[in-house]
């Protein structure tokens, strides 16, 4: 759907070919390097993978924008998928009253961190790393530093079902052409009434480049997708998180006043803009997100367990910023998140696949990190 | 014959991408002369000050710079100071956190082994001050003192590194009254120390009064250069504008006056940080159809009073604050808002703007809601409107996409004022409505503030420049250390004894 923000921003989308680049690069290297790299199953798993790092990156790309930062989100992860599998299991609730608690629970601990940083004006840096080191001890606690299995017997629910249910062949290709059809039905329409208003509007034939290059995306993850098991349910979650953010940050005023936030606060305060209210609504969405997280990394993990998330919060930041976010707020988009989150969901598979050690595995993702900062760093001194 | 001049320059042009920010500049400053420099924003004086300072280093521009008659070409900020250039911007540059001498000493502190020399950098500071006259302790913190005594700061900081071309850009842009006095006999007093000066200001009644020869920019070419004496105010503008502007201000009209929109009674307030009380018994009353001016000098609260009344600064102590009959009790901007007011305020940097996000947006977010019927903004109706509103203002940058930080101080203006007047504004509150802003664009906010007098708004405008204040209001307060002075009607109005009022007499 475009929208102003790609009116307006045509040079920096120039600049986002950037990433396609090196998107490109890390899956030629890996393909080169093994084999097995391109093969559904792996592209399978990469996409459940994927799902699970770029939404938490959705979610912290809100955090981010308004000029905050969430380090709390990896034990998160941790604490809700655990609340879940120990209530699944040793308390034997039904999956779905187990999800909804511990859902519940995220979304109030994080309204209480945002509460915490616009009231007692205390910087997130700080609430959220206190809230990193005190989810993880009440995470352990939880579980009791043991392994809970999310499912209750041989019997699959809900929780388990997160990452190893697939959509059927025939469904995704349906669902494929509803979405290619209100793709190209919303720009249509989009772009008439903007004519009609006079306003400056994409040539037919951009639109018609951009559902196609959309379609055939969509078809090709499709494609490959049914050559293995169908499109992962975890993607499917991941669709709609992002497609919700998107619309959010676009298209509500609750989105402009995150970006005016983190792009000077005193004056988007004296401007009218409820900024205490802003901030914690985006924490609380975090929360949530946090929450389904939590759920798909632990299922994908079959048990939570004590590393369950660990260190997640900086591979979100990662994908954020590598994807244009700016770590001072005010810049920043999903479709960017997405990105950086495929590439750091990338370089984790192929390193896996290749049997990296995990000592090198944690320099690469933190080499990864400090370049990517350091981009972040040229881009805004260029612009 | 004349001198071999201290700085001159050969056809300067300095492009960015196609456009060209000066045109063949031909320029020279004589020893011990000061020469002003005046064009409207954007018709290429900082460029031109960044190509002496070293900010456009030598093979980003064409033609020659030649300080003492030798061929200059700077690498950078430091080999343009070797040579003799010291600018004083109109951003300050003092760290707040820091005392005066702190300041004063940065970047070359007096040591003793490896530590720093504490009394030494006193006494360097020390001497720096009293060269320059500044009245003002070494161990001040500069977070407690006044832009105007900032200002003065870096002033007597650009001194001490003893330049042979000093650079005033908008010396007194932020200052009032005596301060502007105390800078411009220190401009003066720098032919008997044979410094050479350049000086950038709006303000041509200062020009004339400081400058020996003015050199008129406009659109990048350097459109004259005369003796001060021999240039009238009414034509340095002609030069500036490339027209005549016969009257600044728009004719007084019958004012209309309706009911009392606002009013203030015997209002005290603090600040809540360091519990400074910079209102102390303030009283006034505005009507629908009025423009209010408020005068005084620097500190006497005038900032405060619509900074407080707006909702973002200071607790109130005593007294109340009346929007249209009903008792407000101001915390929250976007109640303010709610409420019928607006506020331009004077720090647009800090308050007004978002720099990095587009004129468009910047406009549209105190009355997004407007445009967002069911909570999803209506993209096509919000740039009708903001259109509208950019024309109905004569907003003249190239396009309502480009970052708000990129404007002229002019344009940034409107930006600010068109995003409170979306919100269908009551009560318009104007703090130095025309800080930064060039003479064209002056008179166009000037209009405006007619017009909305006209459509029946209460309008309250804050300005250092009392013949401004008398160009627009239809009435005046003077302000004095926190306090209303006496009421002036348009009869009465005489800069003397709105002087006396100011100074609490």
């Amino acid at each position: 759907m475009p929208n102003d923000a790609d009116y307006e921003n045509r040079r920096v989308s120039l600049q986002s070919l950037a990433m396609p680049l090196i998107l490109a690069g890390v899956w030629t290297f890996f393909a080169f390097a093994n084999q097995q790299f391109l093969s559904p199953r792996n592209l399978s798993m990469l996409m459940i993978e994927l799902s699970v790092t770029a939404t938490l990156a959705i979610g912290m790309l809100l955090i981010i924008v308004c000029g905050h930062i969430d380090l709390s989100a990896g034990s998160g992860v941790g604490l809700l998928g655990g609340i879940a599998a120990v209530l699944l299991f040793h308390g034997h609730w039904p999956s779905l009253a187990a999800l909804g608690l511990a859902m519940c629970a995220g979304i109030a601990l994080w309204s209480l961190m945002g509460l915490a940083i616009v009231r007692l004006k205390i910087q997130a840096f700080i609430i959220t790393l206190g809230g990193l080191l005190i989810f993880k001890g009440l995470f352990w606690l939880v579980i009791r530093s043991s392994t809970v299995p999310v499912m209750g017997g041989e019997q699959a629910n809900l929780y388990s079902l997160l990452t190893t249910w697939y959509v059927p062949e025939r469904i995704a290709f349906v669902g494929l052409a509803v979405v290619t059809a209100a793709i190209t039905w919303v720009s249509l329409r989009d772009r008439a009434v903007r004519n009609e208003a006079g306003l400056p509007v994409d040539s037919m034939e951009l639109i018609a480049l951009k559902t196609l290059v959309t379609f055939q995306t969509l078809l090709l993850a499709v494609l490959i997708c049914n050559l293995y098991r169908g499109l992962p349910l975890s993607f499917l979650i991941l669709c709609i998180v992002g497609l919700v953010v998107d619309l959010v940050v676009r298209h509500t005023p609750f989105g402009r006043y995150l970006y005016a936030i983190g792009g000077n606060e005193e004056a988007a305060l004296a401007c009218g803009v409820p900024v205490s209210r802003t901030v914690i609504t985006a924490f609380s969405i975090m929360g949530a997100v946090v929450a389904l997280t939590g759920f798909m990394q632990t299922a994908y993990a079959g048990a939570s367990t004590t590393s369950v998330g660990d260190l997640m919060e900086l591979d979100a930041i990662a994908a954020c910023v590598i994807g244009g976010a700016s770590l001072k707020g005010g810049r920043g988009s999903v479709l960017g998140a997405l990105m950086g989150g495929l590439i750091m969901a990338s370089l984790l598979n192929g390193m896996t696949l290749l049997a990296v050690a995990p000592e090198i595995k944690l320099i690469v993702r933190g080499a990864v990190l400090v370049v990517a900062v350091l981009l972040d760093v040229r881009f805004r001194q260029e612009s | 014959m004349t001198p071999v001049p201290v700085l001159s320059t050969e056809k300067i042009t300095k492009t960015f991408g196609s456009v060209a920010a000066i045109k063949e500049v031909s320029f020279d400053v004589r020893p011990g002369e000061v020469h002003a420099l005046c064009g409207e924003n954007g018709a290429g004086k900082s460029t031109l000050m960044k190509v002496f300072s070293g900010q456009h280093p030598f093979g980003t521009y064409e033609g020659v710079v030649r300080v003492g008659g030798k061929t200059a070409r700077f690498r950078d900020v430091r080999d343009s100071e070797e040579h003799g250039i010291a600018v004083v911007h109109q951003e300050l540059s003092l760290i707040d956190s820091l005392t005066v001498a702190e300041n004063i000493a940065l970047g070359k502190f007096p040591r003793r082994g490896w530590r720093i020399d504490w009394p030494a950098t006193s006494a360097l500071a020390e001497q720096t001050l009293s060269r320059s006259r500044v009245p003002i302790s070494p161990e001040a913190k500069v977070s407690d003192l006044g832009v105007g005594q900032q200002q003065l700061i870096e002033f007597a900081r650009a001194l001490a590194k003893n330049p042979r071309i000093l650079i005033l850009d908008e010396p007194t842009a932020a200052l009032t009254g005596e301060e502007i006095h105390a800078l411009l006999e220190e401009v003066r007093s720098l032919r008997t120390r044979k410094v050479a000066c350049i000086y950038i200001s709006h303000k041509l009644d200062e020009v004339k009064k400081v400058a020996d020869r003015i050199t008129v920019l406009r659109d990048g070419s350097s459109v004259t250069t005369r003796a001060a004496d021999s240039l009238p105010i009414a034509e340095i503008i002609k030069h500036m504008v490339g027209r005549e502007i016969k009257d600044i201000y728009p004719a007084r009209g019958e004012s209309k006056q309706g009911d009392r929109l606002l009013e203030v009674r015997d209002l005290h307030a603090e600040s809540p940080f360091d519990h400074h009380v910079a209102l102390k018994g303030v009283s006034l009353s505005v009507h629908a159809g009025e423009v209010l001016g408020i005068g005084g000098l620097m500190g006497a609260g005038r900032s405060e009073l619509l900074m407080h009344i707006y909702g973002i600064w200071g607790v109130t102590r005593r007294g109340e604050v009346i929007v249209e009959g009903a008792p407000y009790f101001p915390r929250m901007p976007s109640e303010s808002i709610r409420r019928g007011m607006m506020l331009v305020t004077e720090n647009r940097k800090r308050f007004g703007l978002v720099p990095r996000e587009s004129v468009h947006r910047n406009l549209s977010l105190s009355s997004i809601h407007a445009v967002a019927p069911h909570g999803k903004i209506d993209h096509v109706a919000e740039r009708t409107r903001n259109g509208e509103m950019l024309e109905k203002l004569q907003f003249r940058a190239l396009s309502a996409d480009s970052q708000a930080r990129q404007l002229s101080g002019g344009n940034q203006q409107k930006v600010v004022l068109g995003r409170g007047l979306l919100t269908d504004p009551r009560i318009v509150l104007l703090d130095e409505p025309t800080r930064g802003v060039d003479v064209g664009a002056r008179r166009e906010i000037y209009e405006e503030i007619k017009r909305l007098a006209n459509e029946g708004k209460a309008v309250v405008v804050v300005s250092s420049d009392l013949s401004e204040l008398i160009g627009v209001s239809d009435r005046i307060v003077m302000m004095n250390e926190g306090t209303t002075m006496r009421s002036f009607n348009a009869a009465e109005f005489n800069q003397d004894q709105l002087m006396a009022a100011a100074l609490g007499k």
